[in-house]
């Protein structure tokens, strides 16, 4: 409902209409400005994280296509990342295949896998569907963790062997090494980011990711107005799984390695929780749900002691390393708060309506 | 009285058509056989099985036994989602609606859906410009042009049972279902809407079968009137046979003669 009202909002106080270009020119202002912004000292400090954060935009956007467009919620879709994140650790690590044919047939397997769970699940009700999911992502992690022919690492993951030769690490810097260049890993992880959701962003504007949207409002009446719901929600499911471990396969790189947490269910709920937090209701919003997420871990876990009322004139020193280990709290705090208030909006229609609201009272006092 | 035409040959025909719910029998071997053109109402007390029937039909629940034909076909197996692009459309009786997309993508999205088949993979191009125009059409046919860009949850209700209509237009039907068209509307109301639905007739070409209470309605603009009671059909005919029928006085008209 208040999707279009916000848009509505928007255009009445006159904010710039991009048309077709808004999601396009959105995508390369984050790529290039997300670092920047983070590793400056009044934010993070160092510049390090920015790639991660690009990556985890990528997987939580995939997850959107499936809850913001198409009504589908799945507890399991790290299972599709983190398919992909092994796909190459192994591929890399056993088998001694190059990175840039591992990492697409990674996907291609994430994809596959997605739809063959999808054809048998896709019609459940949602609950049940959810419950599937979860089960489903149970049992990927098993396996991982059972380690069967020594492929996967078990317990510890994999990480001898897993770097491409052309991956170069220097303090805590990755570096790609092409001929004689040398690429910090941040802007190859910002041109495939950029390509990823804008490939993402065609699809949802799509005819076809229309349908999705239809299928999300009212089930019942798109069936009964010719829709194949089924069809329509199983390949949703499929490109949600590639798009994941499109994700999961730079994460490899990314983490140097794979490890079990990336097939854990508690993956799983966080990129609900962040799809949330952002805002399921907008294209961006899964990616202010990770910049938040993922702001606060770094920041709050990074920040030790207060002093006010300026580290210049240190009158009061609190110790804060105890209550800020508490990060996850604070964040599952605000979550309550967003699903409470608007449980489609999240950060980021609240910031829509704040700034809505604000300048349509600033135009209202000057005329 | 029943149908005298051949249900196999009929727009919409039905045979022995029966929807059971464990022991009750909400559809009960109906035969029906409305022909090309045709307004038929389909009347019958509360409970009487019209909405089930119409599910039957469209096969949102699976018929217990009989057979459903549209323009002939056999299509007593065809799934659901199909039977729009054969031809079958139907309306709501309580407001359905794509709640918060546009008025005008709730019709245009099942306008593309008619164009493309129950699936496509249609994935370059704005979704929201395919089969707009038509869309607009539509609209404009049913006086909801001015609410294009709405909310459809925000309309009025008289204006989202019009844009049930005008979704179910959207699917290009040559046999149209309206359950309750008219229903939450005041008399002046009620009017426009059923002179929409005749007009739609007229220009489009439509077989239609409307669910309707209100008896001055039905009696005024119905070719033929099918009257349920308890899932079976009591009693078929125009509506001055409907209204000389005993059966139909005891079960269902009451006083309405003496009224009229």
């Amino acid at each position: 409902m208040s999707r279009d009202s916000t848009a509505g909002v928007l255009e009445r106080v006159g904010a710039i209409d991009l048309g077709v270009w808004q999601v396009p020119l959105g995508l390369l202002a984050v790529a290039v400005l997300l670092r920047p912004v983070v590793s400056h000292d009044l934010m993070l400090g160092y510049p390090q994280v920015a790639s991660s954060f690009l990556i985890w935009m990528i997987i939580v956007a995939s997850f959107n296509l499936l809850m913001g467009y198409t009504g589908l919620i799945s507890f399991g879709h790290a299972m599709f990342m983190g398919i992909g994140t092994y796909s190459v650790a192994i591929a890399l690590s056993s088998l001694a295949v190059p990175f840039l044919l591992a990492a697409p047939l990674g996907i291609l397997f994430s994809a596959g896998v997605a739809y063959l769970i999808g054809r048998l699940i896709a019609h459940k009700g949602e609950i049940y569907f959810a419950m599937l999911t979860l089960a489903f992502a149970k049992s990927a992690h098993f396996v991982a963790n059972y380690n069967p022919g020594g492929l996967t690492g078990g317990t510890t993951g994999l990480a001898d062997g897993t770097t491409p030769a052309w991956i170069e690490t220097s303090r805590g810097f990755t570096y790609v090494v092409l001929g004689g260049f040398r690429i910090d890993w941040y802007w190859a992880v910002a041109a495939v980011f950029v390509v990823g959701l804008l490939l993402l962003w065609q699809l949802v504007r799509s005819p076809f990711g229309r349908t999705l949207v239809a299928v999300r409002e009212n089930e019942a009446l798109a069936r009964s107005m010719g829709v194949n719901v089924r069809r329509y929600k199983v390949w949703a499911f499929t490109f949600a799984a590639a798009f994941a471990a499109l994700g999961g396969v730079l994460l490899e790189i990314n983490n140097q390695g794979a490890t079990l947490s990336e097939l854990s269910i508690v993956t799983s709920g966080n990129i609900i929780i962040m799809a949330v937090l952002g805002g399921a209701n907008y294209f961006f919003g899964p990616l202010a749900g990770v910049f938040v997420w993922m702001f606060v871990e770094e920041y709050l876990t990074d920040f030790h002691t207060l002093v006010l009322p300026l580290t210049e004139v240190p009158l009061l020193r609190i110790e804060l390393t105890g209550v800020l280990a508490y990060w996850q709290f604070f964040l599952g705090l605000l979550f309550v708060v967003a699903v409470l208030v608007s449980p489609r909006e999240g950060v980021l229609g609240l910031a829509k309506a704040t700034v809505a609201r604000l300048s349509a009272r600033i135009r209202g006092e000057s005329e | 009285m029943s149908d005298d035409v051949d249900p196999r040959s009929a727009a919409l025909g039905t045979e022995g058509l029966s929807k059971h719910f464990g022991g009750i029998v909400a559809v009960d071997e109906v035969d029906l056989a409305v022909p090309a053109g045709e307004l038929r109402a389909i009347i019958g007390p509360n409970g009487a099985g019209k909405t089930t029937l119409f599910n039957v039909v469209t096969h949102a629940l699976a018929p217990t036994s009989g057979s459903v034909y549209l323009g002939g076909e056999d299509i007593t197996d065809v799934p659901q989602e199909r039977r729009p692009h054969l031809g079958l459309a139907r309306s709501f009786q309580s407001n359905e609606l794509f709640a918060e997309l546009s008025v005008l993508e709730n019709v245009r999205v099942i306008a593309q859906t008619a164009a493309a088949g129950t699936f496509s993979f249609s994935l370059l191009g704005d979704g929201r410009s395919v089969r707009a125009e038509a869309a607009r059409d539509i609209l404009a046919r049913v006086g909801l042009s001015e609410h294009a860009a709405t909310e459809a949850t925000n309309l009025s209700h008289g204006d989202q049972r019009r844009l049930g209509i005008a979704m179910a237009v959207a699917t290009e039907p040559s046999v149209l279902l309206l359950d309750e068209p008219t229903s939450g509307m005041g008399p002046g109301e009620s009017r426009e809407t059923v002179e929409l639905v005749q007009s739609l007739q007229d220009d489009l070409g439509l077989t239609v079968l409307m669910i309707e209470h209100d008896m001055e309605i039905v009696l005024s603009v119905s070719d033929r009137i099918t009257v349920l009671n308890r899932g079976s059909v009591l009693a078929t005919g125009t509506p001055d046979e409907i209204q000389g029928d005993d059966d139909v006085q005891d079960a269902y008209l009451g006083g309405v003669r003496e009224e009229l």
